[in-house]
């Protein structure tokens, strides 16, 4: 059977397609992805954001919509997803989707663009804590963009300079707008970009270590969700975890998308 | 009235300013503003006084800055906004009964600042009430706040008047616990909703008139039927809640709210004044032994105990903490409490309140506790 996730994020829409393949002697339902598809939703129309996005991800995989068995949505607009059969919280979708790549995974940090959250999992893919910010997006992936345009940077190249610099700059500020003026403070004493760079990032992830602390850090810890392409950041979430490694799958923003077209398969299997 | 069995309640809750205003030109009587439901009401309405407990209005506000630090409690700063922006501008008087230094500072800003009010009574309780001596020095306490009401009013507070007003107190009381029995029940016939308008407008209706609405009720509960789903049986904890778009929420997605451990709700009316031919002795112990709010409570932590037995006996599932955020007592209470409801098998989630809430955050955040729970059937 074919079922469909679609996560339906605060800016972007996710899609992914995936296929139970049937490998002979594999004890469980093994899957295929069958197609994905990112969108930017242009017109704040998220209802036909979804069923474009969807569409779209049908057609790169040449499928049409009689094809899907079911369709599980996620994300901040998941209620918006008329033609969904069902839908889950971030945290189930996240937390299934990263077991998938990571069977080992017991933490999970998922970082968006403007929420961030940390996710517990027991190994079998099952949520089983979580915490996530609340009304603030100082730590998540909207802020470090605010801040790599007040560097008149690309997101890219604020990640890459980061890696740059071994300095230490404390951000005190606990809003966007407050780190902006520190940033431009940093900016008129000609502070290096990238130790500004790396001090926005060190800043976003203490805020995500802090939350991530709330429900425990246990090993294997799983980065998902678009600042996996970040990679100042993955640096600087590291060395505030103090874990040697964290896993980084190759789909990041996909993963809770995923995740959700794995649960149609398994509920419906 | 509102619609539904409940509709009163719900009546009198959305119109509470309206209420007081119209009960206060049919009685003639004085209305007190009470903070804390520490407050001895028994002696208010004794003096022929309504009291009318001071809630929140869960909007933005930019009063109250002047007079009450940034980081004391969103309850203290919405009572305090509600007291400067005249909402409560027919109340004669304004009273406190020590709990919190937060709350405290809100009264004291209420009766510098808020012109309306005509006189004010502070009146001092021991936090210490595990301590031998507490209910002597609250017994005190007590008298001296009836013979400040009797100068004030001219009116002698005797046996009988006291009395007759515990007599309508703890009626409302015995009927409350009689509403909340039916919560017991699987999908009970009462939904956490309906029972916070029926606890939270005990604190500021005239007692007969709630004592006459809540046997209405409770003879038509037996015959209820209920078409939604019971799904999670959650128990909340924590200090004020009247939040009630959030109760609704929390009710829509799955769950039903069976039981909470909150002033505004089980606390305020647990347990009954036991007459033992001293009226303000014994209205004076009632406080003194009632379900502690985490400022009244050690060196025994007794509200664990008790909290642990209201899940268990009510059936509960979960315990969402509603924590009003800054307010340090249940803070300080907050990680040996989840502790000791999670070693009894109860799961807890974690939820801080502010004047305004992200009612969709926290739409994801219950919904995705409630997955949590219910994992068996969605892995």
């Amino acid at each position: 059977m074919i079922t469909a996730g679609i996560d339906m994020g605060s800016r972007t829409v996710k899609v992914v397609l995936l296929e139970d393949a049937k490998v002979e002697g594999a004890p469980a339902l093994q899957f295929v992805v069958k197609g994905k598809h990112l969108m930017f939703p242009g017109d704040l129309d998220a209802d036909a954001a979804a069923d474009q996005a969807f569409e779209e991800a049908l057609a790169s995989a040449g499928l049409d919509r009689g094809a899907v068995g079911a369709v599980y949505a996620t994300g901040a607009g998941r209620k918006m997803v008329k033609f969904a059969t069902d839908s889950v919280t971030e945290m189930s979708a996240g937390a299934k989707g990263a077991s998938f790549f990571y069977p080992s995974a017991r933490t999970i940090v998922d970082v968006g663009a403007e929420e961030g959250r940390g996710i517990k999992t027991d190994g079998s893919g099952k949520a089983t804590d979580f915490a996530g910010n609340e009304k603030c997006a100082a730590g998540a992936g909207s802020f470090a963009e605010a801040m790599s345009r007040a560097l008149q940077m690309s997101l890219k190249e604020f990640g890459e300079s980061s890696l740059r610099s071994d300095r230490s700059i404390p951000m005190n500020a606990q809003c966007t707008v407050f780190a902006e003026s520190e940033v431009v403070s940093l900016i008129h004493s000609s502070t290096p970009k990238e130790d500004i760079a790396k001090a926005v990032l060190d800043a976003v992830a203490s805020r995500v270590c802090a939350m991530v602390r709330r429900v425990g850090i246990d090993n294997d810890v799983v980065l998902i969700g678009g600042m996996v392409h970040n990679t100042g950041f993955v640096k600087s979430l590291q060395t505030a975890m103090g874990v040697d490694e964290i896993k980084l799958p190759d789909m990041p923003e996909y993963v809770s998308a995923l995740g959700c077209a794995l649960l149609a398969a398994t509920q419906r299997a | 009235m509102g619609s539904g069995l409940f509709g009163q309640f719900t009546a009198w809750y959305e119109r509470r300013h309206d209420y007081a205003r119209d009960w206060k030109a049919r009685t003639g009587g004085q209305v007190v503003a009470t903070m804390c439901t520490y407050t001895p009401e028994e002696l208010l309405i004794a003096a022929g006084m309504l009291p009318v407990r001071v809630l929140g209005a869960h909007e933005p506000q930019n009063v109250s800055e002047p007079h009450i630090f940034g980081m004391f409690c969103p309850f203290c700063r919405d009572s305090l906004a509600q007291g400067l922006l005249g909402r409560f501008d027919y109340a004669d008087g304004v009273t406190l009964t020590q709990s919190c230094i937060q709350y405290r500072q809100a009264f004291d800003a209420w009766r510098r600042h808020v012109p309306s009010v005509q006189w004010d009574y502070y009146c001092p309780m021991p936090n210490d009430v595990q301590s031998r001596h507490a209910k002597a020095a609250h017994r005190h306490e007590v008298r001296r706040f009836r013979e400040f009401l009797e100068q004030l009013t001219g009116r002698a507070l005797d046996e009988a008047a006291l009395n007759e007003a515990i007599g309508v107190v703890n009626e409302n009381r015995r009927l409350l616990r009689a509403l909340y029995e039916f919560r017991k029940e699987a999908n009970p016939k009462v939904t956490g909703l309906e029972a916070v308008y029926a606890a939270l407008t005990a604190q500021f209706v005239d007692k007969r008139e709630h004592n006459a609405e809540l046997k209405r009720v409770i003879a038509a509960l037996p015959d209820r039927e209920m078409e939604r789903e019971e799904g999670v049986r959650l128990m909340t904890i924590g200090s004020e809640n009247d939040d009630c778009g959030f109760m609704a929420m929390v009710e829509s997605v799955g769950a039903t709210i069976v039981i909470d451990d909150q002033c505004s709700g089980s606390r305020y009316f647990w347990n009954e004044v036991k007459v033992n031919g001293d009226a303000v002795a014994a209205i004076a112990d009632r406080y003194c032994e009632r379900p502690a709010c985490p400022t009244k409570d050690y060196p025994e932590h007794t509200r664990f105990d008790h909290v642990l037995k209201l899940a268990q006996n009510y059936k509960a599932q979960a315990a969402v903490f509603l924590q009003q955020k800054f307010c340090d007592p249940h803070e300080g209470d907050y990680p040996d409490l989840k502790r000791h409801l999670e070693a009894a098998g109860i799961p807890t989630l974690f939820l801080e309140f502010d004047i305004t809430n992200p009612i969709g955050p926290f739409r994801i955040r219950i919904e995705a506790f409630l997955e949590t729970l219910r994992e068996d059937d969605l892995f």
